[in-house]
């Protein structure tokens, strides 16, 4: 494998005495698609809560891009803004549409100008467009999830992190999400997603990786 | 009846003659509590925040205390106030006692537990996601923290309207430490106070009225806050 973006080295993660994750070796390529599969429990959200820098793993060593993170959370904050996670029930702020999408934007400073037109590009993007003063909290499920897409899409990340994006998914917003997110590595962004949708997310990763009990499944490792 | 409905019609006529003893009860009044809910609120809204949101030994106790320091009553907050406020007390130096100043570090006592326990709750039953959403958004941890309060902002709007009126309706902390001196620390409680001794009921009754037109007052303003927020 080349240029590898994540690279995690003999990391564990405990919950009350209980170890989740524990991988030795793990390495998720620039510009690709990785699904990471498994049943409940696996470690799967684990993974992508450590690869968020949400969650700092009780031992081991995480790279991205090659450098090492640092453990010191005062110090994460410029690594967080290259990667940004999609939860699977996303949270959106009870403000607008408009205003929930360019929160990232604002956090680092962009010009409202400029923020307005990111902004306008991203809700085109997911099918949204129009949406912008509308109240986030009082759309549809799926709508809320393509928001959450939306303001993630906006910030350009270099790796973007989804935890089960098909699930409670309509027809259509599961469509906008199959559509975006098969063309984010043209783009240069690396996807890491969970999911429990093994059709959708075996159609639309590169590659695929399995996880039973916190430990990675080498046989199926496909890609 | 006569006695609520003379006091009702006399309140009236204080407001509309101007009465200027009156209106300025009405200023202290509402500069001391106004001034003591800011100050209290400087500390207890990021207490209540950090409390609420972070989980460590002995939260639980903190959260009992705070609940617990509610009941606290506002002659007991008085006495220690005077107590450190006298001229032999550990900042009698300041020279604070029976001045408005006094009155406003008194009321912020008695506030202070009571906002920090209302945020603690709001902040407690507000929903987990929201900081480490703003996190993976690329906040600091500041900037999470300050989406969490606006977050509850009405919540916190809510701690701040009941610290007001906590306060503004006290007078055993503002009696003591101010000495209800007339046109320098008489507020709407110590002068009703001082009125009902005199057995000027229906002057007692036309203050109280006038307290409440005042605290409606800045009930409505938080509520125009809040519409604007929406």
């Amino acid at each position: 494998m080349s240029n590898p973006l994540f690279s995690l080295r003999g990391v564990v993660k405990r919950f009350h005495d209980r170890e989740v994750l524990n991988l030795d070796r793990l390495d998720l390529e620039a510009g690709v698609i990785t699904a990471v599969e498994g049943p409940n429990g696996a470690g799967k959200t684990t993974l992508l809560a450590i690869l968020a820098l949400l969650t700092p793993p009780d031992k081991g060593r995480l790279f991205f891009d090659g450098q090492e993170i640092p453990r010191a959370a005062s110090q994460l904050t410029a690594w967080r803004r290259q990667i940004t996670l999609v939860a699977q029930q996303a949270y959106l702020f009870d403000t607008s549409v408009e205003k929930n999408v360019a929160y990232g934007l604002r956090l680092r400073g962009l010009e409202q100008t400029k923020r307005d037109a990111r902004v306008r590009e991203a809700l085109e993007q997911v099918g949204l467009a129009g949406f912008g003063a509308r109240r986030a909290r009082r759309l549809s499920g799926g709508e809320m999830q393509r928001v959450a897409l939306a303001r993630a899409l906006v910030l350009r990340p270099r790796a973007l992190l989804l935890d089960e994006p098909f699930a409670n998914l309509d027809p259509t917003s599961s469509q906008v999400f199959e559509r975006v997110l098969g063309d984010l590595p043209n783009q240069g962004c690396t996807v890491v997603l969970v999911s429990h949708a093994r059709e959708q997310a075996h159609r639309l990763a590169q590659r695929v990786v399995s996880l039973r009990e916190g430990r990675l499944t080498p046989g199926l490792d496909r890609g | 009846m006569d006695f609520f409905l003379g006091g009702l019609t006399k309140g009236l006529g204080l407001l509309a003659q101007l009465d200027p003893e009156v209106y300025g009860i009405a200023w202290l009044s509402l500069r001391v509590s106004l001034s003591a809910v800011i100050l209290a609120a400087l500390a207890a809204v990021p207490l209540g925040l950090l409390i609420g949101q972070r989980e460590f030994p002995g939260k639980r106790f903190l959260v009992v205390l705070f609940n617990t320091l509610l009941a606290l009553p506002t002659v007991v907050v008085g006495l220690v106030v005077y107590g450190l406020l006298s001229y032999h007390g550990p900042l009698g130096g300041l020279g604070l006692l029976y001045t408005p100043g006094a009155m406003v570090a008194a009321q912020a006592v008695l506030a202070f537990p009571l906002i920090t326990a209302l945020v603690i709750a709001a902040v407690t039953t507000l929903d987990s996601r929201v900081g480490p959403t703003a996190l993976t958004l690329g906040a600091t941890r500041f900037q999470a923290a300050w989406a969490v309060l606006k977050e509850a902002r009405f919540a916190v709007l809510a701690a701040l309207a009941a610290g007001f009126g906590r306060v503004v309706t006290e007078v055993g902390a503002a009696i003591m430490v101010g000495g209800n001196i007339r046109h320098y620390t008489r507020t709407f409680t110590t002068a009703i106070a001082l009125e009902t001794s005199k057995g000027e009921f229906a002057q007692g009754m036309a203050l109280g009225f006038i307290l409440l037109v005042v605290a409606l007052a800045v009930n409505l303003a938080s509520h125009q806050l809040q519409a604007r927020w929406k």
